[in-house]
């Protein structure tokens, strides 16, 4: 039990520097953290319908994008502060995964990615045309406010909060009949699992981080379009992330937005040209070489948990 | 008359144009071991299904201890006392085996644990507990499906080709099992193309042929009947 005290104690002084990081950052470190944040939450989620239930949603940016606008129209119409309306965009996600987890999670491999890539682009195109309370092609302004730092705390929160639920759920029983649905649904109902049940379940969850991200990030920029906040490029780099870091355990999804985008902005300041291309080599090489990711690697040769 | 463990009445399952099942009827009663026979292609497979709702039927009757459940979900019929395994392995690969055990229980955790590791020793698993599944031989894996079914304590047990690719004395211990099964009052109905395990082990035996069942009997029976040979032989 050494080991596990190490690494609390190691995840302890992760958390304390990122907490009095602000403190002496400079606005642009700040901004960069918060990004990385956002990034876990987001591939963290779509691990847990992807990654863990064997669901491969290719719109999950949907869920981040109805956070957000949720988040902006009640923080632009109805005056709400940004941390409720960061909740409310949450819920928003939420309750939009439960409308549509219901016909579309009947459908399998490829035929629910593709439904999940649509209602991707049937929302961008709703948000388009409700002009009177999106604004529409012109997009939606916010009040100026200076809250990134505040904001930072609350998308670290949310990647934390992510992260946890998916440590919960990898080491509970629950989690290993989410398994069992990406490994063999057929075989899963016939031992009693009420797969639909759990598979919305994750589906509902999966939707939660994005949803609050959504409307964090929405408030931090204070100002959102439909192509700004329903990139089909997002979801690519969510399921990058993840696949690199390693789908399906806890830590692959934070190791793989950390890594990814680091290199991204290292790449991106110095050759912004280069970056689509090597960014593109990266899921070649990724799903050629290693379809396991580095975690997954290390969990199969060194019979590691999942919890890595 | 007790109420039998299954009741199927008049079941019809059609592909298109192929009827794979045609108006069977089957009547098993608690503790006893059946057994159900044909050719390639006769439907014995989708039988199965029909019974654990795996496929839909077309027609009839479905019922276990008296209630229906055609027409539920594959789950819900588990959930009713009916458990299975596939003639092609259906283990969860990247579960270990004890994970394969644990995660088809409900309830009280411990009590789980303790059961799975039982049924491990039982077959002789307990070294390979946390193994991938995935990561066992073909006859390791077929036994840890067999005690993946016997975790749910089902009172209906149906097995599609227990003994193909098992060797002899895995075999015989898994027959032995059976019999304790039997012997516990549960019901056993095996598809089987190993004839002297139907013929050892069955108390009575159901054939089909073409989806209709052309036969029902004691074992010895079966054997002389003509209309079997005939299905098995030909004219």
């Amino acid at each position: 039990m050494t080991r596990r005290r190490a690494a609390l104690a190691a995840l302890a002084a992760v958390v304390a520097v990122l907490a009095a990081y602000p403190a002496f950052a400079s606005g642009y470190g700040v901004r960069a953290t918060l990004q990385v944040f956002m990034w876990i939450v987001l591939a963290s989620s779509w691990n847990l319908i992807s990654g863990l239930t064997g669901y491969v949603s290719f719109g999950h940016v949907a869920f981040f994008g109805a956070g957000a606008y949720a988040g902006a129209i009640l923080v632009a119409k109805a005056g709400w502060p940004w941390l409720p309306a960061a909740l409310a965009g949450g819920v928003a996600a939420v309750l939009l995964a439960l409308v549509i987890g219901y016909p579309c999670l009947r459908l399998r491999g490829p035929y629910f990615a593709i439904a999940m890539l649509g209602l991707n682009e049937v929302l961008r195109a709703l948000v388009s045309y409700f002009e009177g309370l999106t604004g529409g092609g012109n997009g939606l302004s916010l009040p100026t406010l200076d809250a990134t730092i505040p904001i930072y705390y609350a998308m670290g929160a949310s990647a934390a909060m992510v992260t946890l639920v998916t440590h919960a759920i990898i080491t509970s029983r629950f989690g290993l009949r989410l398994m069992t649905i990406r490994e063999d649904e057929v075989a899963a109902e016939a031992m009693g699992i009420d797969t639909g049940r759990h598979k919305l379940y994750a589906f509902l969850l999966s939707a939660a981080g994005p949803g609050i991200a959504g409307a964090l990030t929405a408030r931090d920029q204070g100002y959102i379009e439909p192509i700004s906040v329903f990139p089909l490029a997002t979801t690519i780099t969510m399921i990058v992330m993840v696949l690199f870091g390693g789908k399906g355990t806890v830590w692959g999804p934070v190791l793989g937005a950390v890594v990814l985008f680091v290199a991204q902005e290292v790449v991106w300041t110095r050759y912004p040209y280069v970056h689509p291309l090597l960014f593109g080599a990266i899921i070649v090489a990724v799903v050629l070489l290693m379809p396991r990711g580095v975690l997954g690697i290390l969990q199969i040769r060194y019979r590691l948990p999942r919890t890595i | 008359m007790t109420t039998p463990v299954l009741e199927i009445e008049r079941l019809r399952k059609r592909f298109g144009g192929v009827i794979a099942v045609d108006d069977v009827s089957l009547r098993l009663e608690a503790g006893r071991i059946y057994g159900l026979i044909g050719p390639n292609g006769s439907g014995k497979t989708t039988l199965f299904n029909c019974i654990t709702g795996v496929e839909r039927r077309d027609g009839g009757r479905v019922r276990v201890s008296g209630e229906r459940v055609d027409g539920l979900r594959p789950w819900e019929i588990a959930q009713k006392g009916v458990g299975r395994t596939f003639q092609v392995i259906r283990v969860f690969p990247e579960l270990s085996a004890l994970e394969n055990l644990l995660v088809v229980t409900r309830g009280h955790l411990g009590g789980a644990r303790t059961r799975a590791l039982e049924l491990l020793r039982f077959v002789k698993l307990e070294g390979l507990r946390d193994e991938y599944a995935g990561n066992l031989s073909y006859g390791q894996q077929k036994l840890l499906e067999f005690v993946r079914v016997l975790m749910r304590d089902p009172t209906l047990i149906l097995l599609d080709e227990p003994a193909a690719g098992v060797n002899r004395t895995l075999l015989n211990d898994l027959l032995d099992a059976v019999r304790q099964l039997r012997d516990r009052g549960k019901t056993i109905l095996l598809v089987e193309h190993d004839m002297k395990v139907v013929m050892g082990l069955c108390e009575t035996v159901f054939v089909l042929d073409h989806g209709e069942k052309i036969a029902e009997g004691a074992p010895g029976i079966i054997q002389t009947d003509e209309r079997v040979i005939e299905a098995y032989f030909g004219r």
